[in-house]
């Protein structure tokens, strides 16, 4: 209630540029008006500070929403540490700030501060951003903005801090492209130690013309500069971007880290207040191999690479060691694949043995291999497991490449309840392509067998137990298998829905979540977006859309205006069905896998033709090269 | 540090307590949690000048070690004053806390704010709204109110609050501040320190007496 109201007065003011007249902020004065001060507070155990005499490069990393969403993302806490380990180099930490945080700024006319020194946004050198979701875009232009930095490349001066983005949403970095300076394709442990370097040669140089900073780092691998690109329309369709100078790559590829060599952080930031994920987190491998069509991180993070067994313990023991967490996460896309997980598990809890740590798997495949390795680390099994079906039947899970059976999926919630745990959390996708009522009835079916299991484990066993069943939307992502296919309607999103809400509602053991079908609908608009697509978001932004992603703040109303007020119909970026011989908005950016494979994937898909995993059968021949993987290649059924 | 929640506080004093390889007891039960009981929360906001917790390791330290390897682990903004072993049957702190001693520092103290100090001592009672479950609910809080009383110094005036606080209810300082008009929300608020009963008297969880605390708090 009260956050809306603050929302609503702040449309009025919203243009007036922020006037910025000093580089540090007194933040401590603010910190008395807002909720949950700790997220501007800094000093945790772990931040860095350095002596200013000491710096030469100034690097904000920013991220586009809370702090506690933030500080839970492992990608962040890697380039925080990494950067400043670069003597002379100090990277401190920005967040998106709350509503009330936002009102004190625009009244108080005071700019957007880093967390460590109070530092204004408009005063570093370089102004990195996490890009991780779609609807985080709007959080990105507010942060811009009140950090005193113009919104749009071509309007910043000398001065000014170039602003950079990275992570997975940079894949299709399009619809972010006249808000950019650069953006970094691929792992930022790889490019960021180089970018930082050029930097300050730049800097050195006395050149002051930022043009030729980016006309320079143009050419380092894996670095898009977008205002140097420009699309070309034929017959009034998009033919691709075209370099607007010679001598730049017309594909950028992305780079990919030696993980095994590569930096990870022990000094991880311990927070003071409860984030979502307040633990720490030991990355054991990168990429995933299970193909599922409908993930683009299966795509964009190949080829796999794992960290070895004596490194990953070394590194556990060393971050327990120096923050004092009471949980130690093992991440990945799919903890169960790691090649010696048990052993892992094992090694891991012989060097906890005294200390009181809990490990956690989270990423796990929905079999009984995954639960016994699950009972390996959990002191109390009264827990819930979770499991990613993601479809009702056997068909729709072949056509999306999900290799489970429905016996795997019933002989692991028996296990389970056997074990003695009371909660069953199962993931589904609604939407996916080539679904029919048959596959929506299939999810309910799914979900009564498996009550029907847990009432068999409760008379036996326990005398409580629920199943939660959470239904996401499908969003068509680029450099996937299924980036040619369109998103179902809205109308579609809400009426499916309704047949699921219906399926559970006389089941008093299920409780049934699904998303908000017009974000899944914005996610779609802008995964698969293009340049046309930044003034609809300037304007959604201009008119008080903020961090979206955050259901009590979503309007849509709002961005349906903001589409109608730039003459944009959304409809052609969610329902966008190209053909093959299409370009693609983000035909420039080469994850390293084939558009050639993804085509072959996507017609296996409508054939519910299933691929194997590249780890156990042999290469598939997606295109990378230097994969570590094709020495095992055997004769490819593609 | 003011910044920070009671339950954040609590977690920092773990985790450090955790680095500094100390070996902290678990309590008993499903969910075995680090023996660390603060004696009262502090709201966010106010600093603390004198807390207390109770720790319970599984084997004995030396008092001045634990401080020291304790300290080390810290961030800037909180100090470890003082070690104390204290006999396992005493019972936990948290259950004789009865008040606590805050001060306001105001920049200015007019005589309108000394008259607001005379009526609300001399009131009946002293109803305010809390936030409940579902609606507010009133609650008196003049039994709760100790005393109050104001020492004036050179550039700011001091207003010490004896409040009661506890499990069997208490008053906030920015309850008794809200009846002060104008900006009190930015008035500096600290917690100087708590109070157990000792027989007749309130004593300070190191011993000391509150009256004499109270008088060397006036001259500082
Ligand atoms: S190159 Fe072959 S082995 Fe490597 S990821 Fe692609 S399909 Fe798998």
């Amino acid at each position: 209630m009260f956050l809306s109201r603050i929302k609503r007065s702040i449309y009025l003011f919203l243009m007036e540029v922020v006037n910025i007249y000093m580089n540090t902020v007194d933040y401590q004065s603010l910190l008395d008006q807002v909720q949950k001060p700790a997220r501007y507070l800094g000093k945790e155990i772990n931040a860095v500070y350095k002596p200013p005499g000491d710096i030469d490069l100034h690097l904000a990393l920013a991220f586009p929403d809370l702090y506690e969403v933030g500080m839970s993302h492992l990608g962040i806490k890697i380039l925080y540490a990494l950067s400043n380990n670069i003597p002379g180099v100090y990277a401190e930490r920005v967040f998106a700030p709350a509503w009330d945080m936002e009102e004190l700024l625009r009244t108080k006319r005071l700019p957007l501060f880093s967390l460590e020194t109070g530092t204004s946004l408009c005063a570093f050198d370089l102004v990195g951003f996490t890009i991780q979701y779609e609807l985080s875009y709007t959080a990105i232009l507010n942060m811009l903005e009140l950090g005193g930095i113009p919104l749009h490349s071509e309007e910043r001066k000398k001065g000014d801090p170039f602003v950079m983005g990275g992570g997975p949403g940079v894949f299709n970095p399009e619809p972010l492209a006249p808000f950019f300076d650069f953006f970094v394709i691929g792992d930022g442990e790889e490019i960021l130690p180089e970018l930082l370097l050029e930097y300050r040669r730049w800097k050195k140089s006395g050149d002051a013309e930022r043009r030729s900073f980016l006309r320079q780092i143009a050419s380092i691998p894996g670095i898009y500069v977008p205002s140097f690109y420009e699309p070309v329309v034929r017959e009034g369709k998009f033919a691709g971007l075209k370099p607007l100078l010679s001598g730049l790559p017309s594909v950028i590829t992305k780079r990919t880290v030696d993980l095994e060599d590569s930096f990870y952080p022990e000094a991880f930031l311990v927070p003071y207040m409860n984030i979502i994920h307040d633990r720490a987190m030991l990355e054991i491998f990168r990429g995933c191999t299970q193909g599922c069509r409908f993930c683009q991180a299966g795509i964009i993070y190949r080829p796999v690479r794992n960290r070895s067994i004596s490194r990953l313990r070394e590194l556990g023991k060393n971050i327990i060691a120096g923050t004092g967490f009471e949980e130690l996460s093992l991440a990945s896309l799919s903890t169960s694949d790691y090649p010696g997980i048990e052993e892992l598990v094992d090694a891991l809890n012989e060097e906890f043995k005294d200390k009181d740590v809990q490990l956690s798997l989270p990423s796990l495949r929905a079999d009984s291999f995954a639960l016994r390795l699950a009972d390996r680390v959990q002191k109390n099994r009264g827990g819930g497991v979770t499991f990613a079906p993601e479809a009702g039947t056997q068909r729709l899970r072949n056509v999306i490449n999900k290799k489970i059976t429905r016996e795997e999926i019933l002989g692991a919630a028996e296990e389970a309840l056997f074990s003695g745990r009371n909660h069953i959390k199962l993931y589904f996708m609604i939407g996916l392509p080539t679904e029919k009522e048959e596959d929506l009835l299939g999810i309910a079916g799914l979900v009564r067998e498996i009550a029907a299991v847990s009432g068999k484990a409760k008379k036996n066993k326990r005398s409580s137990f629920r199943i939660t069943v959470s239904a996401s939307t499908f969003v068509p992502k680029a450099h996937t298998p299924f980036q040619w296919e369109p998103q179902i309607s809205l109308e579609e999103i809400k009426r499916r829905q309704n047949l699921l809400k219906r399926e559970f509602r006389s089941n008093r053991k299920v409780n049934f979540t699904w998303h908000e079908a017009e974000m899944s609908f914005l996610e779609a608009v802008f995964a698969r977006g293009d340049r046309k697509l930044a003034p609809a978001l300037q304007k959604a932004y201009q008119m008080g859309s903020r961090l979206d992603a955050w259901s009590d703040e979503f309007s849509f109303s709002l961005w349906e205006r903001a589409f109608r007020e730039t003459g944009i119909n959304p409809d052609d970026y969610a329902a966008f069905q190209p053909g093959y011989e299409d370009s693609l908005p983000w035909d420039h950016i080469d994850t390293g896998v084939s558009k050639d494979f993804l085509k072959k994937e996507h017609l296996r898909a409508i054939k519910g033709e299933l691929t194997g995993d590249c780890r156990l059968e042999g290469c598939r021949g997606c295109g990378l090269k230097n994969c570590p993987g094709i020495q095992v290649t055997r004769d490819v059924p593609v | 540090m003011k910044y920070i929640s009671h339950l954040d506080l609590q977690r920092t004093c773990i985790r450090a307590l955790r680095r500094a390889s100390v070996p902290v007891a678990l309590s008993q039960g499903f969910n075995p949690q680090p023996r660390l009981v603060f004696a009262a929360p502090l709201a966010v906001g106010i600093e603390g000048r004198n807390e207390y917790f109770d720790l319970f390791l599984t084997s004995f330290w030396d008092g001045t070690l634990l401080k020291q390897v304790l300290q080390e682990q810290l961030p800037a903004g909180l100090e470890i004053k003082a070690t104390l072993p204290v006999d396992l049957h005493a019972g936990p702190l948290s259950a004789l806390v009865e008040a606590a001693l805050y001060v306001a520092l105001f920049p200015v103290f007019p005589e309108e704010y000394a008259h607001i100090l005379t009526d609300i001592l001399e009131a009946e009672e002293f109803i305010v709204l809390r936030a409940g479950k579902n609606k507010g609910r009133e609650v008196d809080i003049r039994p709760f109110i100790y005393n109050l009383e104001t020492k004036k110094g050179s550039d700011t005036t001091r207003l010490f609050m004896l409040l009661a606080t506890g499990s069997r209810g208490g008053a906030r300082p920015e309850e008794v501040l809200a009846k002060f008009p104008g900006e009190t929300k930015t008035v500096k608020v600290y917690r100087e320190n708590i109070f157990i009963q000792n027989g007749e008297a309130l004593i300070t969880p190191g011993g000391e007496a509150l009256q004499e605390y109270l008088e060397r708090l006036r001259k500082s």
